[in-house]
This record gives structure tokens, C-alpha cells and sequence, in this order.
């Protein structure tokens, strides 16, 4: 993850690097993020963070995070993405019932009377859902009192701009400013 | 002179250090046992600190200084949210702990925020309570300075610990320490042990400006010395709650309900007089089951007993 502070307060864009390289590995977006730009101005108060990522976060499937097989009248599942198994198992629960499903190990489980086109086709994780969760950790790397906040996403690039009291217009344009330069649309 | 040192060690043969501790005319300040270990804070006479040294090592335990031992020092963060706590607020908590002092953690209820940051009344006199207070702030230099306002109404010794250092609040606190600030992991690198090391000692500095100027005009009776007598008062001596009785520099607080023990804990007679009359008892603003002893000094005693016999009192 490259991460690019500009702010006013020397050792405030330190620290502030740092807490959002921790706050980002701790909540398991870090390799989701390809480059974070944070903008710092204490005095203001306005902060900008700006994050684009890897990948545009779409809904997964089972089939997306597993390899599946027929094995008698059901079906044999191996999780290829330790992320989802919660959901997956959640899944074939409220699918097939408890009864249905005999959970081998960690990433293997056989659901008894199961139809693999269903299975493959069921969603486990939106997109939505995804982004939420970036957008939640960027909110939560930022300091507590800044809670005005306004989000700009295009595609990979998700931008929030913040500030204490009142969100002025020349906040909003200079927000658009680095979503552009990181890759977002003008027209946001 | 008395001093304030730590046993830590095994339950064994621990009746007999309680025993010479009594022997020697010192106290338990505090006593922590957790399974097969046990911790003893203890006040005892300088003279006699190397006979219960050779008896703690006897026994297989270790003995520690503890500077910070009597007092209660409240730890105070913007707020009680994940922003910032628990670290760095809960790590300087645990350092001053380490050091004999019994810390508490507290978060204001409106505390966030550079423009729209604020102190209650209520809070404020909650923290007056305490012996000293840390004031634990963020990493930009023109917030922490904006944030000054929740500082200024406190009137017990404060430590202000913040990321870089500030500006003009050297009228608010007692002591700066830079280079904290807020923190997503716990305090464990090197640099960050040091910056630990920092704060406490700070703190005992602190303090110790406090006792010295308490000893111009000493109180009446050591708080310690009140602490063996409530012991025995049987509210006390039932409570459950951990550390029934805190030392302060200046009394102590019981961790008994106020209405309904007041008149019984004013009538206990030490040295031929009764408590109500040698301090002044109120219940704590913290929570309506503890009452806070502060003692008088002796010229305010005096001053009583002047009062008194003129017949004005």
C-alpha cells in the first residue's frame, strides 16, 4: 500500500501515516487498498482521504471463492478464500438446514440433497457490502471529532472528505480535486 | 519516616510478613492476591526497612519500589470511543499501576473535536477528586492547543501528554510530555517504553511538589493511619468491591454508600477525636456509594478547636 500525506502539521502526517497503515492491516483492507493520499489540515479543520483500490469490489458467488463438485445426490464444497467461509456456511444453512450440511474441516463441506447450480450461483459477499467496510475504515483511521463527512467513489476510488462543523463548497471542490488525481470521475 | 514499598511473591509464609509488618508498627496499604501469588503494598518505618526486606526475600518474594503508591491518578481521554482508547490512554494507566499508584481510566462525554470539544461541571469535579490528573490529546499541534478550554477549571496537579509539543499551555498543567498522541497499538517499542518511563516519572515529580508543599502545614493524621482504623468498621471490612479503601495524599476514599454510613464513619474516634471533626466527609461525585475522607491539617484543627472553645462553632 502506498500511502502520500500532505498536511500542515509535521508531526501529525507521521503519526497519521502510520495509524492508517495500522488501522488498515488490522481490519483487513490493507490488501485491498493499492494507493491511499491523505490530506491533513488540522487548522481548517478539513481532512481528505482518498483510496484506490485493487480491484472495483463486486458481489462473490460461491463459485468465485470455491471450487465445487458433485459428490452423490449433493455437493462437495472446498473454500479457496478463508474470508467467506462464515458465509458460505451461513449459506448452505439457511439453504438446506443444519442436518444438510457436514462441515469436514475448515475449507471443506458436504451439503446432502444440494443442487450445484444453485450452490454456485448463491451470493455470499455484494459489492456494497465490501465498500461499506472501506469506506467504515477510512471513517475510523480519521480523527473522532471531524463527523461532517461527504464521499466521492468512481469505480476503484473511494474519497471521503470531512470536517468538524459545517461542509463549505470550497471543501467539496478541493475533495474533487484529489479524487480526480487519483483516478476518479470529475462528475461526481 | 515511614516508606512505601511492594512484596511481590507467593502466598507462603506471608502470615509472618503481614506479622512483622504489624510488629514494626507499619501498614498494608494494599494487599492483591491472585491464586498461589500475592502482591503486598505497604507503609513501614525507614529503620526497619531492612528487616522486612530480608524477610520478603526470605520467603521467596521481591521487593519493588513503588514511588506512586497512596495516591490515585485519574488517566483522561477526549472520549471513551476507539479513537483513543485503549491505547495510548490504558498503557500509561498499566505504567502507573506498575508503580504503585491506583489509576483509573476516563473518557469526557464531549471531549472530541477541535471547535466543539467541552468539559462538564460534573466531570471537572469528578476529577478534582483525584490526587493528580493526565490529560491525554492528539497529534496535531493546533488542536491539542485548542483543547486547552477542558483543562483550564481542573485544580488538582495535571500532566498533559499530547503528540507534539504545544504552545502557551504551560499556565494549564503541571507537566508536558510530547510525542504520544493517539495510537492504534499497544505502547511496546523501545522509544514508546521510555516515553512511559517519561510520564511516571513526571508524575512523581509532580507529586512530590504536592507533598512538599502539604508538609508546610502537615494533616492531622496520615491517611494510613485512618485507613487501619476504618478496616475495622464493618461495612468496610464486608464490602466486596476491589480496594474498599483508596489512599489519598489527602485522606482516602471509602468505597462504602454515603447516606447511610456518614454518622457511623464521623463517630469513629481517632486519637480521642472524632473523624467528622478531624476531616471533612463527603460523598464522592463518582458514584453515590463512596465518600471521600479529606483530612484536615493540623492548623485547621487547631483553628476548630479555637472556634470551639470560643463558642462560636
Amino acid at each position: 500500500m502506498d500511502i502520500t500525506v500532505h498536511g500542515t502539521d509535521p508531526f501529525g502526517n507521521e503519526a497519521y501515516r502510520v495509524l492508517f497503515e495500522n488501522i488498515m492491516n488490522d481490519l483487513g483492507e490493507a490488501l485491498a487498498i493499492e494507493k491511499a493520499e491523505l490530506v491533513l489540515r488540522p487548522e481548517t479543520p478539513l481532512f481528505i482521504f482518498s483510496v484506490r483500490l485493487r480491484a472495483e469490489p463486486v458481489s462473490k458467488t460461491i463459485a468465485d471463492v470455491s471450487s465445487l463438485r458433485e459428490e452423490g445426490s449433493g455437493v462437495h464444497i472446498t473454500i479457496t478464500d478463508e474470508r467467506y467461509a462464515p458465509e458460505i456456511l451461513g449459506a448452505m444453512w439457511s439453504m438446506y438446514g443444519r442436518n444438510s450440511v457436514d462441515q469436514q474441516t475448515r475449507f471443506d463441506m458436504s451439503v446432502a440433497n444440494a443442487d450445484l447450480e444453485a450452490v454456485s450461483k448463491t451470493v455470499i459477499a455484494s459489492g456494497e457490502e465490501a465498500l461499506k467496510e472501506i469506506i467504515g475504515s477510512v471513517w475510523r483511521s480519521m480523527p473522532e471529532g471531524i463527523k461532517v463527512r461527504h464521499v466521492f467513489i468512481t469505480g476503484t476510488v473511494v474519497t471521503v472528505v470531512a470536517t468538524e462543523e459545517i461542509m463549505k463548497p470550497e471543501f467539496m471542490k478541493e475533495g474533487a480535486k484529489v479524487h480526480v488525481a487519483m483516478g476518479g470521475s470529475a462528475d461526481v | 519516616m515511614f516508606e512505601v514499598i511492594m512484596y511481590d511473591g507467593g502466598v507462603y509464609r506471608s502470615a509472618e510478613l503481614f506479622e512483622l509488618i504489624e510488629d514494626v508498627g507499619g501498614a498494608v496499604l494494599q494487599k492483591i492476591r491472585s491464586s498461589q501469588m500475592l502482591t503486598v503494598t505497604m507503609s513501614i518505618p525507614s529503620e526497619d526497612k531492612e528487616s522486612v526486606v530480608a524477610l520478603c526475600k526470605d520467603i521467596g518474594g521481591e521487593v519493588k519500589e513503588v514511588p506512586l503508591a497512596g495516591t490515585e491518578i485519574a488517566v483522561v481521554g477526549p472520549t471513551l470511543g476507539r479513537h483513543h482508547m485503549p491505547h495510548p490512554i490504558c498503557d500509561i494507566a498499566e505504567a502507573l499501576r506498575r508503580k504503585g499508584a491506583l489509576s483509573i481510566v476516563m473518557g469526557l462525554a464531549r471531549g472530541r473535536g477541535k471547535g466543539t470539544s467541552q468539559i462538564s461541571g460534573s466531570e471537572v469535579a469528578i476529577i478534582n477528586e483525584y490526587d493528580a490528573a493526565i490529560f491525554c490529546f492528539g497529534n496535531f499541534k493546533s488542536c491539542v492547543e485548542a483543547k486547552a478550554e477542558l483543562m483550564k477549571d481542573i485544580k488538582i496537579p495535571l500532566i498533559l501528554v499530547c503528540g507534539p509539543r504545544p504552545e502557551g499551555l504551560e499556565d494549564y498543567c503541571e507537566g508536558i510530555v510530547p510525542g504520544v498522541g493517539r495510537k492504534s497499538e499497544r505502547m511496546r517499542s523501545p522509544e514508546e517504553r521510555d516515553k512511559l518511563d517519561e510520564i511516571v516519572s513526571m508524575t512523581e515529580t509532580v507529586l512530590k511538589d504536592k507533598r512538599k508543599r502539604m508538609s508546610e502545614d502537615p494533616l492531622f493524621v496520615h491517611p494510613s493511619e485512618v485507613k487501619q482504623v476504618l478496616e475495622n468498621y464493618p461495612p468496610i471490612d464486608m464490602c466486596l468491591r476491589p480496594s474498599p479503601i483508596v489512599l489519598h495524599l489527602d485522606g482516602l476514599r471509602a468505597k462504602i454508600p454515603y447516606d447511610e454510613n456518614i454518622k457511623a464513619v464521623s463517630d469513629i474516634m481517632i486519637y480521642d477525636r472524632r473523624l467528622g471533626d478531624i476531616a471533612k466527609i463527603t460523598e464522592s461525585k463518582l458514584d453515590r456509594s463512596s465518600m471521600l475522607i479529606k483530612i484536615k491539617t493540623g492548623s485547621e484543627v487547631d483553628y476548630d478547636d479555637a472556634r470551639k472553645s470560643a463558642g462560636k462553632a
